[in-house]
């Protein structure tokens, strides 16, 4: 199995030279030994190595320096430290410094083996520079457009987004909580004639209506008790970029004929000032409410409504995407992998059925704090079922949530019947009720005892 | 060609088997010596485990018997910087190492393929072959037990011409080799 990768293995230990230069030759590395850390830069003076294995703990030079030294001479060496048992603080100290993975002696014969697998690949891709480098640009954009799709529900989205981008057309978004309203409006935003402008966000939900006010419109000196200085509103700041007002649905119709105006003028006025400042912004809203619902029931206004919805995009709940579940999983499992320095490698079977059975009330933003929670905890390779059990006792607590007393009691009852394998004795045991009660309720809630 | 050598007790059904793959799969002739005392020289007493690499250069010295060497261990071996070793050799050298301390397994016929998979595997080395990508090949590095189970009792057709090739070209340049050789690579 020959490699076209050169090993520099740099320890005092003769033996330890030897075994490992011998091991690391059976796995068909090229493999060369130096004593010391002088021994090694000289070595370094005629040529380079795709990959270093320096012993931390050397007389004179210790590993640390060394790399150091190393990587004064070549700034991208790839070096694994190989520690002591019991010093993972130095271990630690050496990842900092750039050692891309580090060894305990002695080693575990499947560990070195990962490790020099680990090494192999990362040399391998650097061999592909170029086509990395191109498939980093389609991955940052994957990443800074965020969305990352297998269903044609969310491919359709893509498709609207490079429609309505350059149009400069107020879009609305509407979706339930968590579905990515924002990540939609930002790439929006990228992708439009106003890109190289501001992207200003306001969660119109959050704060009371007068503050709310102060923030986009901004506010002159002794406009109000507190206002000791000027300040300039979100939409003043928003010139030549794109506002972003997501909960549209909550701003009060005051407010509303207030941004209509704005709009309609590219024009607003500070609160307590009378000079008119020129704005230009593009408005993207988003909601999770029924804007039409709320029209009907006249709390949003007709004119505003169609002011900011130019163009629907409408983003489906990830339970009507269960084909986005793994791709959006996997992304976010490397998004947390890069931030805690794992490397894990995926989800079992197992684990990505129950990931795509779940529900995902709180759909994309649940999944993504999912996913850094085991990520975090997890141990192994692989992300197993057991690592994501406590979904399933969350999804009955939030089923729990949208049942009324009376569904929930129903509910409850059946749990425990079936549990008492349909003995009414035991269940009304259980339940803390006498026979006859339970009787009652499951002739009221039609159950029977299977 | 082959010595096979145990040293201390090992279980004889595991040692003729070892010898008869190796010389059914790799051609070499084996010859079964009689068993060796432990070599204490090699014990790791904190460890309790044996150095193969002190095995490897005690069996090296040896100037008496077969030019290739194999020691087999029931004993566990390792290496300073391994926490242990099925089996140890150099790569294009004359000796290695074998151990069935890890083999477990209560059916000893599974103890017994194991023992000649690792045993092939290091002969194989011995010869010169390093590991082999594909895992369908005695001489791909197995990392667990289960992977080494899952392997065939025979070398992938890259690595079994590379076996011929270094065997005949051990022939031609006469180096270690009998009549038996011969023969038994004729077959
Ligand atoms: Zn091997
Ligand atoms: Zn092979």
């Amino acid at each position: 199995m020959a490699r076209n990768l050169n090993v520099l293995v740099v320890d005092d230990e003769e033996t330890i030279c030897i075994s490992l230069s011998a091991w690391l030759a059976k796995e068909g590395f090229r493999v060369e030994t130096a004593s010391s850390g002088p021994a090694a830069l000289e070595r370094l003076s005629e040529k380079l190595f795709d990959l270093y294995l320096l012993d931390l703990k050397m007389p004179g030079m210790d590993g640390l320096e060394l790399l150091t030294r190393i990587r004064a001479i070549q700034p991208d060496a790839s070096a694994i430290m190989i520690t002591a048992h019991g010093s993972i603080q130095t271990a630690v100290e050496s990842m900092k410094n750039g050692a891309i993975d580090y060894l305990c002696k002695p080693f575990d014969p499947e560990e070195l083996s990962l490790v020099m697998e680990r090494a192999a690949t990362n040399k391998a891709l650097r061999d592909e520079n170029v086509m990395l480098r191109m498939q980093l640009l389609e991955q940052q954009d994957a990443i800074f457009s965020g969305i990352v799709a297998q269903s044609q529900a969310m491919h359709a989205i893509l498709s609207d987004i490079e429609e309505v981008a350059p149009s400069n057309a107020a879009v609305l978004i509407t979706g339930e909580t968590g579905v990515g309203k924002e990540l939609v409006a930002r790439v929006i935003h990228m992708r439009s004639e106003q890109s190289q402008g501001p992207f200003i966000a306001v969660n119109c939900g959050a704060q009371t209506e007068t503050l709310l006010e102060s923030e986009l419109f901004g506010h002159e000196r002794g406009a109000f008790t507190g206002a000791v200085k000027a300040r300039r509103g979100l939409l003043e700041m928003a010139n030549n970029g794109t506002l972003f007002l997501d909960e549209i649905g909550e701003i009060s119709p005051k407010m509303q004929v207030n941004l209509l105006r704005a709009l309609e003028e590219k024009k607003i006025q500070r609160v307590g000032g009378a000079r008119p400042i020129e704005t230009h912004f593009r408005l993207i809203s988003a909601t999770h409410r029924d804007l039409q619902q709320l029209r009907r029931e006249a709390l949003f206004r007709e004119d505003f409504f169609y002011r900011i919805n130019v163009f629907t995009i409408h983003i489906p709940p990830l339970r009507e995407r269960v084909e986005d579940i793994p791709i959006l999983a996997d992304f976010f499992l490397q998004k947390y992998n890069q931030e805690t320095r794992k490397r894990i490698e995926g989800f079992t079977q197992n684990a990505l059925a129950i990931l795509k059975s779940h529900s995902w009330p709180g759909n994309a933003r649940e999944l993504r704090n999912v996913i850094e929670r085991v990520v975090v905890l997890a141990r192994g390779r692989m992300i197993g079922s057991e690592e994501l059990d406590f979904l399933k006792s969350r999804s009955v607590e939030c089923q729990m949530e949208n049942l009324t007393l009376k569904e929930a009691e129903r509910g409850h009852i059946q749990v425990v019947l079936t549990s008492c394998g349909g003995n009414i004795s035991q269940a009304a045991k259980k339940l803390g009720i006498d026979r006859v009660t339970l009787s009652r309720k499951m002739k009221r809630h039609q159950l029977n005892r299977d | 060609m082959l010595d096979l050598i145990p040293f201390g007790a090992v279980d004889p059904m595991a040692v003729s088997i070892v010898a008869a793959h190796i010389q059914a799969i790799i051609g070499a002739y084996t010859n079964i010596q009689s068993e060796r005392s432990l070599p204490d020289y090699a014990l790791i007493a904190t460890r309790n485990q044996y150095d193969a690499a002190k095995i490897l250069k005690a069996l090296h010295g040896e100037s008496q018997g077969a030019p290739f060497k194999l020691g087999l261990l029931q004993e566990d071996l390792c290496l300073p910087i391994l926490t242990y070793v099925y089996g140890e050799s150099q790569l294009g050298g004359k000796v290695a190492v074998i151990s069935i301390h890890r083999l477990i397994d209560p059916r000893p016929e599974i103890i017994y393929e194991r023992a000649a998979k690792i045993g092939i595997h290091e002969v194989g080395h011995m010869i010169g072959l390093e590991h082999c990508r594909g895992i369908d090949c005695l001489m791909h590095f197995s990392k667990q037990l289960d992977q080494l189970d899952g392997q065939p009792l025979h070398f992938c057709s890259a690595c079994e011409y590379e076996v011929s090739r270094r065997m005949k070209r051990l022939v031609r340049n006469g180096i270690g080799v009998t009549s038996q050789d011969q023969r038994s690579l004729e077959k």
